[in-house]
């Protein structure tokens, strides 16, 4: 199965791993991820702070090429990427002339049916069809880890219709349990890690993330698991700032959930390009590996 | 016994309030006059810690007693993470998330000064930096956002704050690329063209 890939622009970035991992395993899935040609920046959510006509014209390029190329499905990994282009995915629909008005100055218009679908979305798919539990080849039963969603899966700046529980979402407990690990639960799932304010509003930033280090770690969680590279960026790259600034002692590794598939998987950390988180990661997984070799 | 920080007392004139009222509902979509003050929102903000007395649902009572001085310069519009959680937990859902999105670009438009530059720097200059080549180059978007935080803690003599930047972003630089997550290479799109036509037409229909 081939369907549309739109990575963004901080997976060819500082997030390339969760690139690597993302399109490693879904190949292994027996899905086909094709990047849509020339796509552009979605304006995150620096453009709807900034000109509300240009944060909807943004995204909508890329949904004109992945339509117009014959895609009837595109899956965006990053959260925010998601959230922008599901939304004015939402919009055009509901305002015909705003989609005029875009589609003027669009090579590849915008016709409207595309399935915009997170990375969850997609993985559920394999889930469901037993695909994903044929694959699982380790299981990783001492691996505690907390599910992180942030803001942007399930908390939009417009109505769209919400894949998962919006308080509770359930999609990557969902996945995990697949792959024979049970994740906790915990208070700080939806809770916002700040995002750009990491860089504008530091302070404020470090604060709300120390909450979400406190809770997972009072839950006796060993690691994260995370679908938005910006929390996990922040998380990973910041870990060593809040905890110190918090008295806080443990570091968590802050996974991306492909990550975890493709271990399970049997794809090595090497590949999955485990040694370039923040904090160390690997150190984990080969306690975890050992475990399972002993045992 | 000491007063805790209360908002001020404002007198209700309709002619001031409806104009604000009005701008910003139309702009943000959001039905500010059916906020009752249950204060949902309030409970669930991230950053009410940060924001003092100004929560959600107290910006909301400034815009529709039509102090617009006030609304425009706050520390919920400035410091809001846009997280949205003020929305989905409304019960007239009112998006506060998209209200200080509103006042900010209101900000802009009249030219008052943000309360916190840095937040306005950012968005600019990434919106800017992904419409200049299409796609976002991260260096470079950092880079002239640093120098224009740079230039504005010149023009206030904030020599402190220069020194802490430097040091915080060289740190971080230094720790991203020992795992190989800073990218010197520039990355663009031919859309930027279509882009860009879309943008000049969004300024000149403000303009308009």
């Amino acid at each position: 199965m081939e369907i549309a890939y739109y990575p963004g622009c901080t997976l060819q970035q500082s997030s390339s791993l969760y690139d690597v991992q993302s399109q490693r395993v879904f190949k292994e899935l027996g899905i086909i991820l094709k990047e849509i040609e020339d796509w552009n920046c979605c304006g995150a959510t620096s453009a709807g702070k900034y000109d509300d006509f240009i944060a909807i014209a943004m995204p909508s390029r890329n949904i004109g090429i992945a339509e117009q190329d014959g895609y009837s499905e595109m899956v965006i990994p990053c959260s925010a990427c998601y959230s922008r282009t599901l939304v004015a995915q939402q919009r055009l629909a509901d305002d015909p002339a705003l989609k005029d008005e875009i589609n003027a100055e669009l090579t590849k218009k915008v016709k409207g049916g595309l399935k915009v679908s997170s990375i969850l979305e997609v993985l559920l798919t394999t889930v469901e069809s037993g695909m994903l539990a044929d694959k699982v080849v380790k299981k990783y039963k001492n691996l505690k880890p907390v599910c992180y969603y942030g803001c942007m899966m399930t908390r939009f700046p417009y109505g769209v219709p919400v894949p998962d529980d919006v308080e509770n979402p359930q999609g990557m407990e969902t996945i995990l349990k697949t792959l024979g690990i049970k994740a906790l639960d915990w208070n700080y799932k939806t809770d916002c890690c700040g995002a750009s304010a990491a860089i504008n509003d530091h302070d404020t930033s470090i604060n709300l993330m120390a909450k979400i280090m406190q809770d997972a770690i009072a839950r006796g969680a060993n690691c994260f698991v995370v679908t938005c590279p910006m929390c996990q960026l922040n998380l990973d790259a910041y870990q060593d700032e809040i905890c110190k600034k918090h008295e806080i002692q443990e570091r968590l590794p802050v996974f991306f959930i492909t990550e975890l598939v493709g271990l399970a998987m049997g794809l090595s950390p090497k590949e999955l390009q485990v040694d370039r988180h923040f904090v160390d990661s690997v150190s984990l997984v080969q306690e975890l590996d050992k475990e399972l070799e002993a045992a | 016994m000491e007063q805790t920080a209360k908002a001020p007392v404002l007198e209700f004139k309709p002619e001031i309030a409806n104009p604000l009222v009005q701008e910003v509902m139309e702009r943000s979509g959001q039905p500010l006059v059916a906020c009752y003050q249950c204060r949902r929102c309030a409970a669930g903000c991230p950053v009410g810690e940060e924001t003092g007395y100004i929560t959600p649902d107290r910006l909301i009572r400034i815009i529709n007693l039509g102090d617009r001085e006030k609304a425009l310069s706050n520390a919920l519009v400035w410091q809001c993470v846009s997280c949205y959680t003020c929305g989905t937990r409304c019960p007239n859902e009112i998006m506060t998330g998209r209200i200080t999105e509103t006042l900010k670009k209101m900000a802009k438009e009249t030219h008052v000064e943000p309360l916190k530059p840095k937040v306005a720097f950012f968005h600019d200059t990434f919106v800017k930096s992904g419409l200049r080549w299409g796609r976002l180059n991260e260096g470079e978007f950092v880079s002239f956002y640093e120098l224009k935080n740079f230039f504005k803690d010149l023009s206030r003599f904030k020599f402190k704050a220069i020194y802490e930047e430097i040091v915080s972003q060289i740190k971080l630089a230094l720790s991203m690329m020992g795992r190989k997550r800073l990218h010197f290479g520039v990355q663009s799109s031919k859309g930027r063209k279509e882009l860009n036509r879309l943008f000049k037409k969004s300024k000149a229909k403000k303009q308009a």
